[in-house]
């Protein structure tokens, strides 16, 4: 039987509390499948959690189950401009000031909604959805037990003449063989010079002896991702380059890992792995991010790039360091694991 | 796959028509449709289209796939929406606009501050008739979901979890050339088929059973639909033979009436009234009939009550009638449909 998880809705309650509000309102589908679990498809609910309960608009299909189902939920059902039903529902709770994500509305809706004297908010539910319950914690270490598992398989597994294709195929088949539910984003799978490419679409190139291969790839365990990257050579005459730039990228990766500390921004912990690829010399080969939050989805806040300036990263926030060079037409490198943040500093997911 | 800028042109040609000088789109599903790339998530890139221009807002690890395989894109290295704004300005663009049913809720006030218009649905309302590319791509994505059944029906065995057969059938659209998932497939057995919106679980499936499977994958970016309801063993249970027959020829009914000129609430309007001719069903059929798919799993135009669109060549819609007892058992059968010049054609096949 599914129910609201008290903890979860405890800490809603309190960001809202600490707003100054009354309620808020959650139309994205992750934020309301973060409370509910996997019940509603995208744009096909909105929630208001107030201080009394919890109200839902739905689809009416969804009426009979989830009243079924969510004993301390009253939910409507709605096919039609749901944005005005949950206007009037607000009036009817008689909610004075209710708060919704700026980030995550639609303008028409956010229109409508400031029209009826909701107030704007942004970044609402960050703080809550990136600091990990121990459950989720479980969960997630779970997705990447079965990550680091297929790793080692299909480290053993290539052969020349497989294509990118037949790699992702076997890859994604052993995760789900081992109880994976799904995948966290598309798998990539590249040979040789496609390496270089940091966002490759895995193709149909065949493996030949002594060439690099990247694996960047992740699956779904009980609605939440894992993300691993590792780059290997195939063969037995790997070229000093290869070893050379593996060697800073790992070093970038573990600089990471023994220096960042609780409380530093996604911008700082960035900065550390930046500055180890420039002092070698590679810095503007190091074309992305060093990491991005990752939980019930793939992408989410706490990332560790430049732009993140005003977050620091504290209890239990998860994300991913995932340092790499990539140099065109050549090869390219990425190192890539995930980690919570404690007062003792980084832990490893796994 | 070629990666092209028809979407872009017929999007221009539009927007001459319109008399708007400047579009931008920020929305992930409204990108991808028009510059045909495939970028991961949301605010990885933006577009502003001008009608010589589409400029791409991207961050540095896309450009060098944009550079090789989009070069029809002019890349922008920022992903700042004022950007945008400034560039409009620089571009003396008078009749900037954008879509209020994508846009979210802070672009669309930033750009709604700087003068530029609002036009709830423009982007929505491009994507209905579908281009012979796109047409070729959902056809390959509905092909390949297709396939698959027939290869996963010789595969499933009595023991599995509706998790490990969701598994199999997946990996098997891998196999076939599937980019990926078009949404979460649905796997149900036994009296979990009678929630439409059944989230898959690890009962097992058993001797005698029904399986409702409601799946579909990506090609080229775009989507395809497909489910079907049958009984796993030798001995259906009357009641079941029954219903399946009436979805069927609800299903049929449905084909039937898709085609150019007829108006989108008709095919679903007319099923609820067979349903109901029926010893009245209507009440077990709780959900619409059917919607369009593209780089998006739900598009306009819908076949429901409401609908107020008419069918026209180009769109490709799900039938999709299903009839659904608490308890028991549910019954889907569903194909994705192309209406073409004078009828219809079924894809998922």
């Amino acid at each position: 039987m599914p129910k609201l998880d008290p903890a979860k809705l405890s800490a809603i309650r309190k960001v809202i509390k600490n707003n100054g509000l009354d309620s808020f309102i959650l139309t994205d589908y992750n934020d309301i499948k973060y409370l509910m679990g996997p019940i509603f498809q995208p744009s096909e609910a909105v929630v208001i959690i107030h201080a009394k309960g919890v109200y839902i608009t739905a689809r009416s299909l969804y009426e009979a189950p989830v009243a079924a189902d969510f004993p301390e939920v009253k939910i409507e059902g709605c096919d039609k401009d749901r944005e005005l039903k949950i206007v009037e529902a607000a009036k009817k709770l008689k909610l004075k000031k209710v708060g919704f994500d700026a980030r995550k509305e639609t303008y028409f809706a956010g229109k409508i909604y400031t029209a009826a004297g909701f107030v704007e908010k942004q970044n609402f539910l960050v703080s809550v959805r990136a600091s990990k319950t121990e459950e989720e914690l479980a969960k997630m270490r779970a997705a990447a037990k079965i990550a680091y598992k297929t790793y080692k398989h299909m480290a053993a597994w290539f052969e020349p003449g497989v294509t990118e294709q037949q790699g992702a195929a076997e890859l994604e088949r052993f995760m789900k063989q081992n109880g994976a539910s799904g995948l966290s984003f598309d798998t990539i799978v590249a040979f040789g010079a496609n390496t270089a490419n940091p966002h490759y679409m895995t193709g149909k190139a065949k493996l030949k002896k002594n060439m690099p291969i990247l694996l960047d790839f992740g699956c779904i365990y009980d609605g939440y991702c894992s993300d691993i990257t590792r780059t290997f050579w195939f063969g037995d005459k790997p070229a000093v380059e290869f070893i050379e730039l593996f060697n800073i990228v790992k070093g970038a990766h573990d600089e990471v890992v023994e220096n960042a500390k609780y409380g530093q921004t996604g911008a700082a912990i960035d900065l550390i792995a930046r500055d180890y690829i420039e002092a070698a010399g590679y810095g503007k080969y190091f074309t992305h991010g060093t990491g991005h939050g990752i939980g019930m989805e793939i992408h989410e806040d706490a990332y560790i790039n430049s732009n993140n300036t005003d977050m620091p990263i504290v209890d239990n926030y998860c994300f991913s360091v995932e340092p790499g060079i990539y140099l065109t037409g050549k090869f390219g490198i990425r190192y890539e694991d995930c980690f919570y943040m404690t007062k003792d500093g980084m832990k490893q997911i796994k | 796959m070629k990666y092209t800028d028809e979407k872009i042109k017929n999007f221009q040609a539009y927007m001459k028509h319109a008399k708007i000088s400047g579009c931008a789109v920020t929305d992930n599903d409204g990108v991808n449709y028009l510059s045909d790339f495939n970028f991961v998530g949301e605010g990885d890139a933006f577009l502003f289209i001008t009608l010589k221009q589409a400029y791409c807002f991207t961050k540095q690890l896309y450009a060098i796939d944009v550079k090789n395989k989009a070069k029809y894109l002019t890349l922008v290295d920022s992903l700042d929406c004022e950007d945008i704004v400034k560039l409009a300005k620089k571009l003396k663009l008078k009749n900037c606009v954008f879509d209020t049913t994508c846009t979210a809720y802070i672009p669309g006030t930033l750009f709604y501050k700087n003068g530029f218009k609002e036009m709830p649905g423009i982007i929505s309302a491009n994507k209905e008739v579908k281009t012979k590319t796109e047409i070729a791509r959902i056809s390959k994505a509905c092909s390949i979901s297709a396939k698959a059944y027939d290869i996963f029906r010789k595969r499933l065995k009595v023991g599995m979890t509706e998790l490990q057969a969701c598994a199999l059938l997946e990996n098997i659209m891998k196999e076939l050339g599937g980019e990926g998932l078009a949404f979460p497939t649905i796997m149900a057995f036994g009296p979990e088929s009678a929630n439409p919106h059944h989230t898959n679980t690890d009962r097992k499936l058993k001797a005698e059973d029904v399986v409702l499977m409601d799946y579909g994958c990506r090609w080229g970016g775009y989507c395809s639909d497909i489910t079907r309801t049958f009984w796993f063993g030798k001995k259906p249970s009357a009641e079941f033979t029954k219903m399946f027959d009436i979805v069927k020829s609800a299903y049929d009914l449905g084909v039937k009436l898709v085609k150019p000129g007829v108006a989108a609430s008709v095919p679903h309007n007319s099923v609820m009234e067979l349903f109901d001719n029926k010893g009245k069903l209507a009440k077990y059929f709780i959900h619409s009939l059917g919607h369009s798919l593209g780089t998006a799993i739900h598009e306009k135009p819908y076949l429901n009550t409401r609908s107020k669109e008419v069918l026209k060549a180009g769109n490709v819609v799900t039938v999709e009638p299903g009839l659904y007892f608490e308890g028991k058992f549910g019954i889907r059968y569903e194909n994705t449909v192309l209406v073409t010049e004078k009828s219809s054609k079924i894809l998922t096949k």
